[in-house]
């Protein structure tokens, strides 16, 4: 009877190392699979995408995807397959692929060049404060261009000069495309 | 090193302020440093860029002028040389060692008989004549090459938003 009892916990001692032997001996085969396979998809290089798609526009973004995932990002097989004139697998519709370092176009569309989405910048106006100026530049800059050239020793009216010659720059700018602007409208 | 570096730059803006180049306004942001500039360039005319002015940052490295300036266009340029984010691509802003596909010639980059009035008239040349042997822009450089229209449509767009019109 203390035998039995004694033999208790020697018992579940045995089946839990048993339980962790066999799992140890199971894992590589049974688990190795899928976590093998896993790390190609994250392996996969929004580069190296980019790069085919460059290379081959008609394809799309997806498709190349696919490809690199399941040659395990070889982009030679897949270029060689290409100019030997072969095709490339088409993806499941599971798939997903990773986002595009640069913003092209996603799957469906073709790779119809645009303006990458960007912050848009303030224009010149707004940059350099000229809101106020916009009415009456065109008689003060008139009277005071010649000045503009002249390199002065004082620092302060150094660093004025130069933005007043920016200023009337842009201004000018500004004034020209305005009157061609109303040429045009007049003319249509 | 660097007063040698602020003294040429100072040197640069002199000249370059009491005899610029037409259509080229540059000079430091504050004289109290040096190394920071910013131009104005003109759009060339005949050109789509025409009647534009582009405002650019010059960022002078401390061992100007044995290294080149970096330099980027602060409003949005749609060119086959400038890269969507502004940066200016071309050969004089290239240290002559650094060539990794050896079609630029050495005469072309940068070296320290260079100056910022050479930079800023390449620059305002190449937005006249795009090389489009190294795009950085590969978009708009395969939109330059194969729909000239739709380029200069969207070069003239540009020129009025950034204009304020």
């Amino acid at each position: 009877m203390a035998e039995q009892t004694l033999n208790i916990p020697q018992i579940i001692v045995f089946i839990a190392v048993t339980v962790l032997i066999v799992r140890w001996f199971l894992k590589p085969s049974g688990a190795g699979q899928p976590s093998s396979a896993s790390n190609r998809a994250a392996r996969l290089n929004p580069a190296q995408i980019d790069h085919l798609v460059q290379m081959f526009p008609q394809l799309d973004r997806r498709t190349v995807a696919w490809n690199l995932n399941r040659t395990g990002g070889n982009a030679q097989a897949i270029t060689e397959t290409l100019l030997a004139g072969g095709t490339l697998q088409q993806p499941p519709t599971s798939f997903q692929i990773p986002p595009s370092r640069t913003a092209t176009p996603s799957a469906g569309q073709r790779q119809a060049p645009r303006q990458p989405a960007k912050p848009a910048q303030p224009d010149l106006i707004t940059r350099y404060n000229l809101a106020s100026k916009l009415g009456q530049a065109a008689e003060s800059s008139a009277v005071e261009t010649p000045k503009g050239k002249a390199w002065s020793q004082d620092k302060n009216e150094r660093q004025a000069n130069l933005q007043r010659r920016r200023e009337e720059m842009i201004l000018a700018a500004r004034r020209k495309l305005e009157e061609k602007a109303k040429a045009e409208q007049k003319s249509a | 090193m660097t007063s040698q570096a602020s003294k040429r730059l100072f040197k640069e803006y002199r000249d370059l302020s009491s005899n610029p180049p037409d259509g080229i306004t540059a000079g430091p942001v504050t004289e109290d440093d040096m190394f920071v500039w910013e131009a104005l360039i003109q759009g060339p005319e005949d050109t789509p860029f025409e009647g534009g002015v582009f405002p650019a940052e010059l960022k002078f490295p401390k061992d100007y002028p044995l290294a080149p300036p970096k330099m980027k266009f602060l409003v949005e340029m749609w060119h086959p040389n400038v890269y969507p984010n502004g940066e200016v691509c071309i050969s004089i802003l290239h240290p002559p060692g650094d060539d990794p596909h050896h079609y630029e010639q050495a005469s072309e980059r940068w070296s320290p008989i260079q100056s910022v009035e050479k930079i800023l008239i390449s620059v305002m040349s190449m937005l006249a004549e795009p090389n489009d042997e190294s795009p950085a822009n590969v978009d708009a450089a395969r939109m330059w090459r194969e729909k000239r229209v739709e380029y200069e449509r969207i070069v003239r767009d540009n020129v009025r938003k950034s204009l304020g019109l």
